[in-house]
């Protein structure tokens, strides 16, 4: 009578949408006293996990990879397998059997409905062993989550999902918010030139204006132009007019005149102290 | 309507004044009307108007010249004067004619509507 290993590993991989849990069931090799029916004696079940996730609905299928393998000596052994889905009470809330023959090693997936009035939570699928003269039974399981969909979402993906989109959103309109303010400030502000004698101050004023109100109707090509012009010099990035080096009246004539030719536009005034 | 605040438009272009006219007088103003600078300038001293819409091209005189005579005067040299043309300021001269008698604005016609011109007049005289 020869000596043999008998083995029994039956794989459970739920693997669902996106996630998918594997576990391994093995039985611990085993040295029965040798019998010429080659009786399985008794098994150990291990469980591995592959770090996964499973979540699934309720409606949903959750597919479970069986593996019985190492019943060895030659003849097929009729093997009963018996799935259960058990809430986290412990309680049933599906439970199936079917019987397979097993030579050697066998194969396959068994897909269970989880049913429709399932309620959310934790669950554990359970499947386990019988067969003839089996002396310790051999069980494996591994956890899911029974989750609602919204919108074909996960329900805490579609809080998640949403919530950052949301923030993001938020986020962005936050820095849209502060971007416009600051072009706003920073452009609807008329620059105060007290520092300049009152003689030349209307001119400066008429200048900046003059740019203030055109760079309002066409942006800040209106800086282009008069950063361009000769006797004038402004900064390039505000408008502020700096200095002015030549006729400030023909300055004035050649800034709205460039206007007139570049931009197609007429230029009002407006004096800042009136009489 | 003692309150009653008195515009003299100046302007040579008829069916434009009578616009402006019928459109100041809608606000509750009063209205006076110069076809020309010089009639202007006749009206300006005489009525002593609250302000003064100004056109700068005008026959027999002009708008620039017509704001130096009233300048001139006790009276003239603070009235609020906005010239309403349609010349832009491109010429040396004019811009200093116009930093010399400083108008209160200097408004092209069209980029303004009546309405917006109106407007201004009623801030500057509710001050």
């Amino acid at each position: 009578m020869k000596l043999f290993f008998k083995m029994v590993t039956i794989v459970a991989v739920g693997a669902v949408a996106l996630a998918g849990v594997s576990f391994v069931a093995a039985a611990e090799q085993i040295n029965p006293a040798p019998s010429e029916h080659d009786v399985i004696q008794g098994a150990r079940v291990d469980t591995l996990s592959a770090g996964l996730v499973t979540r699934v609905a309720p409606g949903e299928l959750l597919p479970i990879s069986i593996k019985l393998s190492n019943f060895g000596g030659g003849r097929k052994v009729d093997v009963t397998i018996t799935y259960g889905i058990y809430n986290s009470d412990n309680q049933a809330v599906y439970v199936t059997s079917e019987t397979v023959a097993v030579e050697t090693t066998a194969s396959f997936i068994k897909t269970i409905q989880i049913p429709f009035d399932a309620a959310p939570g934790k669950y554990v699928a359970k499947a386990s062993i019988a067969y003839k003269d089996q002396l310790v039974p051999a069980t494996t399981d591994f956890p899911f989550t029974v989750e609602n969909k919204m919108f074909g979402l996960f329900q805490s993906d579609f809080y998640l999902y949403g919530g950052v989109t949301f923030l993001v959103g938020l986020g962005m309109l936050f820095v849209g918010y502060v971007f416009i303010y600051h072009r706003k400030k920073t452009r609807l502000v008329l620059f105060d030139y007290s520092e300049i004698p009152h003689d030349k101050r209307v001119f400066f004023e008429l200048l900046s204006d003059t740019i203030f109100s055109i760079r309002q109707r066409v942006g800040d090509r209106a800086l282009d132009i008069a950063a361009n012009i000769d006797g004038l010099i402004i900064d390039k990035k505000t408008g502020r007019v700096l200095k002015i080096t030549k006729s400030p009246s023909k300055i004035i004539a050649s800034l709205v005149l460039g206007y007139e030719k570049a931009l197609g536009q007429k230029v009002s005034f407006s004096f800042r102290n009136p009489q | 309507m003692q309150n009653q605040k008195t515009i003299l438009i100046v302007e040579d272009d008829e069916n434009f004044r009578e616009i402006v006219a019928m459109s100041l007088g809608a606000q509750k103003f009063t209205v006076l009307q110069a076809k020309d600078g010089q009639e202007g300038v006749n009206v300006a001293l005489a009525k002593h108007p609250d302000l003064i819409l100004l056109d700068l091209s005008m026959p027999i005189m002009d708008g620039m010249t017509a704001l130096k005579k009233i300048r001139e005067d006790n009276w003239g040299a603070n009235v609020p004067v906005i010239i309403l043309t349609n010349l832009n300021a491109t010429v040396e001269t004019l811009v200093e004619d116009m930093v010399t008698n400083k108008p209160l604005k200097y408004l092209i016609k069209s980029d303004w509507r009546m309405n917006d011109v109106a407007k201004v007049i009623e801030e500057v005289l509710g001050k």
